[in-house]
């Protein structure tokens, strides 16, 4: 198959930064060791919509790698959280408002906290396929401000966790910057235990008084966390395998971060030191599927990503149903 | 219980239970115990356990393993036993150690079905080197026919520093705690011999009790 090269990142995070005393109902409250360990997130308002987002944040990507826009997007994919519109996605709304017409739309609405390798993935295809030369790729996690801060929802365990944010990379057809393997895993039987639920069991699209929120099968809480140390290593460490990189050459490692006892164990499980795991739990929560192209900003950001390293991307997503893992050889500009 | 031992109890360092320990501080806990990977020494730096399931009946697996003799049929390197003298003690050579004469003794309880090996290279009149073995009906505890074998041995000190160095075969210049960090790899591979030795002679009726060092033949 044809290289792709992943070859820039950047970001847009909402205006409103939330501290944990929003979650409290009372002083000194004890948190649950799952949800411990954010300081801060950003919460989207409402006219920060993820077509907004998506456009703020390619607009800076396009400065940063001196890109023009309406020639060079042959295809564009998003994933949000919760979409704008439930119909139609937001794709198209980006398009108009970045003035630019790629012949290859997708708003992909599974993948969560994995969808920006999932979106490398399709891209790799649609170019090997069509032949198109480009390619921008968007995650937009708004879920802490949509629904979270909700006045019924705000002081549930987990809504200290989500922080929003989007991310968005850029990836050309060539072999600069290559991406050297990509994998992905299916789990269908973890599909069900995460869910869009509200308290009376209306279900989302129907009237009711209650908020909707996203939660796990609290029966389910250990047998998620062993599928967590099970599946990512696994399919990091195959990834590598496939590309022919041992675990003690990996330069940056970025995984999802849905916690920070995940965060260790994964770093563990590969070997990887603390510095090396480029994340931003205690700052942003939980970005969901924007996590990965908001470290990856991060990462070359703050000069820990350096032409010619090696980076591995990892994780799963919700409560288990996907897991995927690539390996870049970081080199934009092809140096 | 005692009120005031319960309170003393319950304010105990590392001591959880419900009454001073709430269900989402026990999970807070396990999550942070419960790690992907873990290293070698925290598994199995002061004990070490293995554990296997055996498709042969609990009693059969509990006869073989109470006959010391088997010992040199399962284990790795225990060769040449000697009978059995008045006091319970026979002599074999652990020939992981060439010429290292091994003295073991066997305690027995066929109720709990446990076998513990009380061994020792070298020399026999302290048995420090000791290998705790109980055998569980598998019906009890897998909902299947056949039997899980137990197996733990503690990191005695003396694994650490050979405390008779005088009574060392001449040229041996190795001590059985150095493979220490081996034991695991190396009991378990022991425990797959027992295992798959007593699948085969429980499959092919043959018998599962010794009575006296093996003889030709056997």
């Amino acid at each position: 198959m044809s290289p792709i090269s992943l070859v820039g990142a950047a970001s847009y995070m909402p205006r409103r930064i939330v501290d944990n005393r929003f979650f409290q109902i009372e002083e000194n409250e004890e948190v649950h060791v799952m949800f411990r360990g954010v300081k801060l997130r950003h919460h989207v308002s409402k006219d920060e919509t993820a077509a907004f987002m998506i456009d703020q944040a390619a607009r800076k990507l396009a400065d940063r790698l001196n890109l023009n826009l309406q020639k060079d997007v042959d295809v564009l994919l998003t994933n949000v959280t919760l979409p704008d519109q439930p119909f139609t996605g937001c794709g198209a709304i980006v398009c108009h408002g970045l003035g630019i017409r790629p012949k290859w739309v997708l708003d992909a609405h599974n993948g969560g906290c994995v969808s920006f390798l999932y979106m490398i993935g399709w891209a790799k295809a649609i170019m090997a396929t069509y032949g198109a030369k480009t390619a921008l790729v968007a995650n937009v996690q708004n879920a802490g401000g949509r629904l979270f801060s909700q006045e019924q929802n705000r002081y549930r365990k987990q809504a200290r966790i989500p922080g929003d944010g989007c991310g968005v990379g850029y990836l050309v057809a060539n072999d600069e910057s290559p991406v050297r393997s990509i994998d992905f895993r299916t789990y269908g039987e973890y599909a069900a235990d995460m869910n869009a639920i509200r308290d009376d069991g209306v279900p989302w699209y129907e009237p009711s008084t209650h908020s909707g929120y996203v939660d796990f099968t609290e029966a389910k809480i250990a047998d998620i966390m062993a599928r967590a140390n099970r599946m990512v290593p696994e399919v990091i460490k195959s990834t590598c395998k496939q590309a022919e990189l041992p675990l003690d050459a990996i330069d940056v490692f970025i995984t999802n971060q849905p916690n920070r006892i995940f965060l260790r164990n994964w770093r563990e499980a590969v070997q990887v030191r603390p510095e090396q795991h480029v994340q931003t739990f205690e700052r942003h929560g939980n970005l969901f599927g924007a996590g990965l192209p908001i470290c990856l900003e991060e990462a070359v950001e703050t000069g820990r990503l350096q032409p010619g390293h090696h980076l591995v991307f990892g994780g799963f997503s919700h409560a288990g149903d996907y897991a995927a893992a690539a390996v870049v050889h970081w080199k934009p500009g092809g140096n | 219980m005692n009120p005031e031992i319960e309170a003393a109890i319950n304010a105990l360092e590392n001591v959880h239970r419900i009454e001073n320990c709430s269900k989402d501080e026990m999970t807070g806990l396990a999550m942070e115990m419960t790690h992907a990977v873990y290293p070698h020494d925290e598994m199995f730096g002061p004990f070490c356990t293995v554990e296997e399931y055996i498709q042969c009946p609990a009693q059969s697996a509990y006869d073989y393993l109470a006959d010391v003799y088997t010992l040199s049929e399962w284990t790795y390197s225990l060769r040449d036993f000697t009978r059995m003298d008045a006091d319970g003690m026979t002599v074999a050579t652990d020939k992981i150690g060439s010429a290292t004469k091994i003295y073991t003794k066997i305690k027995t309880n066929p109720e709990a079905m446990t076998v513990d090996y009380h061994c020792s290279w070298d020399q026999g009149d302290e048995l420090w080197m000791i290998y705790l073995m109980r055998i569980v009906p598998a019906p009890l505890v897998l909902k299947r026919e056949g039997c899980v074998v137990l197996w733990t041995n503690c990191h005695h000190p003396y694994y650490d520093q050979n405390p008779f160095p005088e009574k060392s075969p001449p040229g041996r210049n190795i001590w059985v705690g150095d493979m220490w960090p081996f034991f695991y790899a190396g009991h378990w591979l022991e425990l797959q011999n027992l295992k798959h030795i007593l699948e085969f002679r429980y499959k092919n009726g043959l018998p599962m009790k010794w009575n006296g060092p093996p003889v030709e033949g056997e």
